[in-house]
């Protein structure tokens, strides 16, 4: 099976929020959620690099440990996916997740947390697979219909690479080569406990 | 929780019935390695991984569930013409996928490219005609629109003449949109016809046609890969052409290319360069002329190209001689040290192109910033091969087509002009009387009681157009027609594109009729205090409607309609036969064409184009093979963007059939990729300079004869030199092809008798005369091609623009320049009338000087472009997803500015413009993007105006998500004398906290 | 504790990058005439030395969305997953041992000489109504903060995955909701006792003597005596910092970052675990552990011999107020 996961090559990211305009498009996010957003360090400066971050869909994932409810589950791809019947909108994975990803519709009173959501690397969630009610509560499945996240598919740079990690990281490691400089392959310590050479 | 729309449910319901049978399939190994974003080429590296695939289903490709089907158009939102692919179910456009057969964009899209279905469905757009009555929007139906507005533009006609009528097109118009607009114009009988390219590269088509032959980007997108420099100057593609960066970037590593990027902003783009120079706005031509300093000076121009295709080098180097490092250094901040390293690599690492966009064109020396740009191409050889050129990226999807077809106040279609040769040419295409135009037109008598009509008259600019609808106070200012402006007919324009909008608001309420034709109200309809006299109508976006649009590399792609459109809206198509047939010349103007149901048939309206556009060859795009193309894009590769699979029909062809497309369609040429290579034979995408400027010039010039001064002709050779093109058997320059031409090479026989009637018909008095322009019969660009030689002839480029205001490109100090000290040296060009109007910019200036301007307002202040938004932003900004991600107006300020003002970091601040106490609120973006002394804003919000809030002004539910200031609220006079270009890329402000 | 140690490397981080700044903002000042925004990128590992969070800017209006990376959450998550468990099992099972391991060596304290009949008033009503008001959210607090903490390892196989978050949901509700009374009923027990529980010598000498718990022997006391005091400031001040630190969380980046977060989070579950198990401690002893405690504050009043037994000073008090000669509230015994 698919080991999959996501990979900004920084040196390729120009922040034009495709990506994130691309998963609010697939998915009818709603406003004030942002399962996918992008970052620049060192805005304005020399050696500014903007990185595209969602949930990373780690290895031994922070927040699916820290979750008091166990609504984490991950599939065979190594997709990290939640249940919205289970979560409580307690906050942990949001404490817990190293890459900011759980999002919380602010619902009712003094503001409290609704139901976390987060990027599903366009795998849907615990439901039949293209359902409605699956639909409803993640947005598209992708992954069932054979596709990648279309945040990825959609970069404007091939920045954004996602797919099976051994895939993405000789893409990378081949551009590595050919630039002759790596950009570092951002959060990939953290989520993956591996680096890749750079 | 996510909300989702009902349509949503039964593409998904359908495709789970479609996948509900198939437990297991792996992904195809080819279409997984795509998705996974490999480059071409990569594969054999990774040959030996396992192939992994997701839990199951078949490599669906794009292909949607049973019941949705696929169509493709072109993102609206760039120049560089991405595939949207549209998956339609019920009439309702569902979802969008990745178009990975593109050779543009292999699948890649923007924030807005990645958008664009909201485009279409969402709330905010205008749904009915409506109609201002006692400032109340009431809505009304198309019948009464069109009754009401026709008869108030008949009314406006008697009373004031044709040129009252003001008619602003749209680069959001198809090829055929933009056309039929230009055509209504002309039977109308105005030259008041423009477009967004005013204001964003008019100035390049003037200069860079008057450098050598076509106003266009000489290579394309996909070619920058080759490139080994790469040199940006004026332009921030990583906003604005966001998808073209996959291909610089790409080429940058594969080439280990320079990336090089002059801007006064840290841009985006910047953030990507190997070598980043800050340089003060308005100061382009010090920098290229500090860099050409460099080059002749240590030897490294390319001497062959310059003595064989160049005409005037010798008198650019006089004038770069004047720009050594210490001047350059002083006027632009540029070092020396940096600029001779930049301009080695320029010259040496060679290909080089130069891409620009507005920060070039946005100036009172716009034409000149860009000839500087292309003589730096010419000097160093870098214009006519893979990698080289001038790479101008254009705003739109269709604004190099909608300025190709001239929705332009100096030209009709095809850069034919406004002589009258071109009115005759295209009365034959149109199959109408020339004397019927004639008749169309304003009269006015001279003193000396001769009658000249202002059909052969530039327009007015739409940078502007205000001018002309407030009367003067002095009436020899007042503008050259038979009176001022008192309609605008605006389609697919925002209002607050144009500077000095405090002005612009005067214009609009003088005005007798507005007629508001979009998607959205935009600002037109919120501006001003106006009470009646203004409609709104409704009109499909560019992918409700069919037709070819034309990218920046000149390649014509066919979108096709992916829903009907929306509400009430109509395409604009039919809104102009509507309005023709309501003035009364809908019979004569859509002769040849078909209209089904009101809406014209947009495949005649291209066959129509392709008749009469053979001075551009547009002649061989016709529908059919536009149509074939889009339909087999993954047989076109993307780095040549040649066809190298796919059926017989468009084997060989490049992508799109970039024009020049020579030829009637069934000539087949392949379009051309690259302008003015020489290395390929015409037949197959070659070319050279054209031969635009005569066969030569002659100068009266003072010598010594005889120990006496006497004046003598000395003659210039202005064809190319022991230059050609593959396969010609001319082997040397030539001049444009006429049949007189082909008769003295003894060519003409080569023409069919069915060609030589056509010519004939042409000027059955002087058949010689007809050139390969106004054949319509494309036999004479058949024969010359048949010989390997191209149609308009074989010339130099002009690095002496001789004709042009500033033949050679000089240095000009901004109208509100911020030092002041330079303005003596370099003063701006002396007033005069232009377009019908004075230009009164070097008055302008000296009074900034004296007043002491620069100290009241000491910051200099750049406008640009957001990769969120996208020109007056009225559509963008009504784009829930997009709005999102830019919620305020905003202006940059640098630290060392900010703090001794107490300006923090997203505060609000007033920002007051130089000119008439213009002052706008927004908020403080403060960073090192800018340079100290500068500040930036971006220029796509609107529906605040002076501080306050404009929301109420709306027709209701079709207010933008998003509203704030306009930066032109605060941007001042000047303009280019070539084309009337505005200056709002530097001018001054000050910022104080709010 | 990780925790603390990875905010002092985040403040260190903070100080050595100003530092960097510093020395560097006078150069670029001047424009460098080299200037390759390539080759001097920003490097994640780089930026991870240097601080705790990565951030930078963004165009969404939310700017915690700003954080690039927060490697703190792995400290987090293992002060949540192991640190926190084990505190809150050794403090609560270890609490509960020695108080089961104390009842059986030294039994129920009972009122030495019987009881008189003789009632005194301890507690009015308001007292005791803030008390149990108290009380009963803490103990719906203490359970559905357990629960978080616990529940997933002890409840959800015995619930399954479906009851077990409709259980937690309803629990996070309680324990967001009441938090509101038992704020209320701290600030309330402040005010009313904290006259009563300023420790003084006599708490000392209490204090030496064992309370009289220990042994036999019954050393004077106020009102309250040591161990009262201790619990009242165990109530005042656990209670007000597992209100703060719960307000922190429950209305998430109002005033505190998501460092700010963990970190009370932390501070959260340890006090309210140290809580809890002192809470027993309090439980027993106004229990099964004493007879006589429990009606001050059921019934409001106490046996005049227990009232002698344990807080003989304000016995003496009471009666010193009292009319002279009168008993206290002659409520005849049955």
């Amino acid at each position: 099976m698919a080991r999959m996961k996501f990979l900004c090559d920084a040196d390729r990211c120009i922040e034009c929020n495709a990506c994130v305009t691309a998963c609010k498009n697939e998915h009818e996010v709603p406003w004030g959620i942002n399962r996918r957003r992008v970052v620049t360090i060192n805005d304005g400066k020399p050696g500014e690099r903007s990185v595209s971050m969602a949930c990373m869909h780690c290895t031994d994932a922070p927040c699916a440990a820290v979750c008091p409810v166990n609504c984490f589950y991950t599939t065979a791809d190594a997709v990290v996916l939640h249940s919205k019947d289970l979560c409580i909108g307690c906050g942990y994975c949001f404490y817990a997740c190293p890459f900011g990803a759980p999002q919380y519709p602010k619902v009712g009173n003094f503001g409290s947390r609704g139901k976390m959501d987060k990027c599903t690397y366009c795998a849907g969630g615990p439901e039949a697979d293209g359902s409605v009610a699956e639909y409803e509560k993640y947005g598209a499945n992708r992954l069932a219909e054979g596709k990648l996240p279309l945040c990825a598919e959609m970069c404007s740079t091939k920045s954004l690479l996602a797919g099976d990690g051994d895939i993405i990281a000789s893409i990378y490691k081949e551009r590595v080569v050919k630039r002759g400089y790596g950009s570092g392959a951002w959060g990939w310590k953290t989520a993956y406990k591996e680096s890749i050479a750079s | 929780m996510l909300i989702k729309r009902s349509e949503r449910q039964a593409r998904h319901g359908t495709l789970a019935a479609a996948f509900a049978n198939q437990t297991s399939g792996n992904l195809d190994r080819r279409t997984f390695l795509r998705r996974s974003g490999l480059a071409a080429g990569g594969l054999a590296a990774i040959g030996a991984l396992p192939l992994t695939s997701v839990r199951k289903a078949e490599a669906a490709g794009s292909s949607p569930g049973p019941g949705a089907t696929i169509r493709k158009n072109i993102c609206t939102h760039c120049s560089v013409g991405c595939t949207v692919i549209a998956e339609v179910e019920n009439g309702v456009w569902v979802g969008q996928e990745p178009a990975w057969d593109s050779p543009i964009n292999r699948g890649s899209h923007c924030a807005k490219g990645a958008a664009t279905r909201e485009v279409v469905h969402g709330d905010r757009r205008l749904k009915y005609p409506m109609k201002l009555v006692n400032g109340q929007w009431n809505k009304i139906s198309w019948d009464t629109a069109i009754n009401e507005i026709g008869d108030k533009l008949m009314e406006i006609r008697a009373k004031s003449g044709s040129d009252s009528v003001y008619w602003l097109g749209s680069a959001k118009f198809t090829n055929e949109g933009s056309y039929l607009n230009r055509k209504l114009a002309a039977f109308w009988g105005t030259n008041n016809s423009d477009h967004q390219a005013r204001i964003c590269h008019s100035t390049t088509v003037a200069g860079v046609a008057n450098t050598w032959g076509y106003g266009a980007m000489t290579n394309s997108y996909t070619d920058i890969r080759n490139s080994k420099t790469l040199f940006f100057l004026g332009g921030n593609p990583a906003e604005a052409h966001p998808v073209s960066l996959q291909h610089l970037l790409e080429g940058k590593e594969l080439n280990r290319a320079n990336f090089i990027v002059a801007d006064p902003r840290l841009t985006r783009t910047a953030a990507h360069a190997t070598e980043y120079m800050r340089l003060r706005p308005g100061t382009d031509i010090p920098v290229l002329w500090g860099m050409l300093w460099h080059i002749f000076k240590n030897g490294w121009e390319d001497k062959e190209f310059i003595a064989q295709r160049v005409y005037g080098m010798d008198d650019i180097r006089k004038e770069v001689e004047k720009w050594t490092p210490e001047e350059v250094e002083r006027v632009s901040g540029v070092p020396g040290e940096q600029l001779k390293r930049v301009a080695e690599m320029f010259a040496k690492d060679k290909p080089s192109c130069l891409i620009w966009a507005m920060g070039q064109t946005q100036h009172t020396v716009g034409t000149a910033n860009v000839r500087a740009s292309c003589i730096l191409l010419l000097a160093t050889g870098n214009v006519g091969g893979p990698g080289k050129g001038a790479n101008i990226f254009r705003g739109h999807t269709n604004v190099q087509g909608a300025t190709d077809l001239g929705l332009d106040i100096v030209t009709l279609p095809l850069y034919y002009g406004l002589v009258e040769g071109a009115w005759r040419h295209w009365s034959r295409v149109w199959e109408v009387d020339y004397q019927w135009f004639v008749d169309r037109f304003d009269k006015t008598t001279a003193v000396d009681g001769k009658v000249t009509t202002t059909m052969n008259t530039p327009g007015i600019p739409s940078t502007r157009w205000y001018e002309a609808a407030i009367p003067t106070k002095d009436p020899k200012d007042n503008v050259s027609q038979k009176d001022n402006l008192k309609a605008m007919f605006v389609m697919g324009h925002g209002g607050n594109t144009v500077a000095r909008m405090p002005e612009v608001v005067k214009g609009i309420e003088k005005l007798d009729l507005l007629v508001v034709a979009d998607p959205h109200p935009t600002t037109w309809a919120v501006l001003s205090e106006r009470k009646d006299g203004t409609y709104l109508l409704p009109v499909a976006t560019s992918y409700e409607t069919s037709g070819s649009r034309t990218a920046s590399n000149r390649a014509i792609q066919w979108g096709e309609q992916i829903v009907k459109p929306i509400f009430e809206s109509k395409d604009d198509n039919e809104i102009m036969y509507l309005l023709a047939k309501k003035l009364g010349f809908a019979d004569l103007m859509f002769k040849n064409i078909k209209v089904e149901n009101n809406v014209p048939v947009v495949e005649d309206v291209l066959r129509e184009i392709n008749r009469g556009g053979w001075s551009t060859g547009y002649c061989g795009q016709s529908p059919e093979r536009l149509k074939l193309h889009m339909a087999n894009q993954k047989s076109f590769d993307m780095r040549t963007q040649k066809a190298t699979s796919g059926p017989d029909e468009i084997r060989g062809d490049y992508y799109g059939l970039p024009w020049p497309c020579w030829g009637t369609p069934e000539f087949r040429h392949p379009g051309t990729p690259l302008l003015y290579n020489t290395n390929l034979s015409i037949k197959e995408g070659g070319g050279t300079f054209r031969a635009r400027f005569g066969v030569e010039r002659v100068i009266d010039s003072k010598v010594m004869e005889n120990g006496q001064e006497v004046t003598k002709q000395v003659r210039h050779n202005l064809l190319a030199e022991g230059s050609y093109s593959k396969d010609s058997e001319l082997k040397d320059g030539y001049p444009e092809f006429t049949l007189g031409v082909l008769k003295k090479l003894g060519w003409d026989t080569d023409l069919t008798p069915a060609e030589l009637a056509v010519i004939q018909k042409v000027n059955p008095t002087t058949p010689d005369a007809v050139s390969w322009s106004i054949d319509l019969s494309g036999g004479i660009q058949r024969v010359a091609i048949t010989h390997g030689c191209i149609p308009y002839g074989n010339g130099k480029a002009r690095a002496n623009a001789f004709g042009l205001p500033d033949a050679i490109p000089t240095h000009r100090e901004p109208i509100y320049t911020s030092r002041p000290e330079l303005v003596a040296k370099y003063p701006t060009l002396p007033n005069a009338r232009q377009f019908r109007m004075p230009n009164v910019g070097f008055d302008m200036q000296k009074a900034a000087v004296d007043q002491g301007l620069a100290k009241q307002f000491p910051l200099i202040l750049s406008s640009g472009r957001l990769v969120e938004y996208e020109g007056g932003g009225e559509e963008t900004r009504s784009n829930k997803w997009l709005a999102e991600l830019q919620q305020d107006m905003f202006i940059e300020i640098n630290p060392d500015d900010a703090g001794p003002r107490g300006v923090k970091d997203g505060a609000w601040v007033w920002v007051t413009g130089a000119e008439g106490g213009a002052k706008a609120r927004m908020k403080a973006l403060v960073t090192e993007r800018v340079g100290k002394g500068v500040t930036w804003c971006p220029f796509h919000f609107a529906g605040w105006y002076q501080g306050v809030d404009q929301r109420g002004k709306y027709p209701k539910g079709a207010d933008p998500v998003v509203l704030g200031e306009s930066v032109n609220t605060l941007t001042t006079y000047g303009y280019d004398p070539v084309t009337g270009m505005q200056e709002p890329k530097a001018t001054l402000c000050q910022i104080k906290a709010a | 504790m990780t925790g603390i140690l990875a905010r002092a490397r985040f403040i260190i981080g903070a100080l050595l990058l100003l530092f960097v700044v510093a020395i560097v903002a006078p150069v670029s000042a001047q424009q460098p005439t080299r200037v390759n925004p390539t080759e001097s990128s920003v490097k994640e590992d780089q930026l991870l030395q240097q601080m705790q969070i990565i951030n930078g800017r963004g165009s969404l209006p939310d700017a915690k969305s700003y954080n690039l990376e927060q490697p703190a959450g792995r400290d987090w998550r293992a002060f949540q997953d192991v640190t926190l468990p084990w505190i809150g099992a050794i403090a609560i099972l270890g609490m509960l041992a020695l108080l089961v391991v104390f009842y059986l060596i030294r039994g129920m304290v009972k009122i030495e000489n019987g009881r008189s009949g003789r009632l005194v008033v301890r507690f009015n009503t308001f007292e005791r109504f803030t008390h149990w008001m108290t009380a009963t959210c803490f103990i719906t607090l203490a359970i559905s903060g357990l629960n978080i903490a616990f529940g997933k390892s002890l409840l959800l196989p015995l619930l399954g995955a479906e009851a077990f978050s409709g259980w937690s949901q309803w629990a996070k509700y309680a324990h967001n909701y009441l938090s509101f009374p038992f704020t209320i009923g701290v600030v309330v027990i402040l005010l009313i006792w904290v006259a009563n529980n300023i420790p003084n010598q006599i708490d000392i000498e209490w204090l030496k003597r064992g309370g009289g718990i220990a042994g036999h022997d019954h050393p004077p006391a106020e009102k309250f005596n040591g161990g009262q005091k201790g619990i009242y400031w165990i109530v005042v001040i656990g209670g007000t910092t597992s209100a703060i630190t719960g307000y922190l969380l429950m209305f998430p980046f109002y005033g505190t970052g998501i460092a700010g977060m963990q970190t009370a989070q932390m501070i959260h579950g340890v006090v309210a675990m140290l809580f809890v198990a002192a809470m027993l401690a309090h439980i027993y002893i106004g229990t099964i552990g004493m007879e006589g405690a429990f009606e001050a504050m059921s019934e409001g009043t106490v046996d005049e011999n227990w009232a002698k037994q344990h807080h003989s000073l304000w016995l003496d008090e009471v009666k010193n107020k009292a009319p002279s000669g009168a008993t206290p509230r002659a409520t005849p015994a049955e």
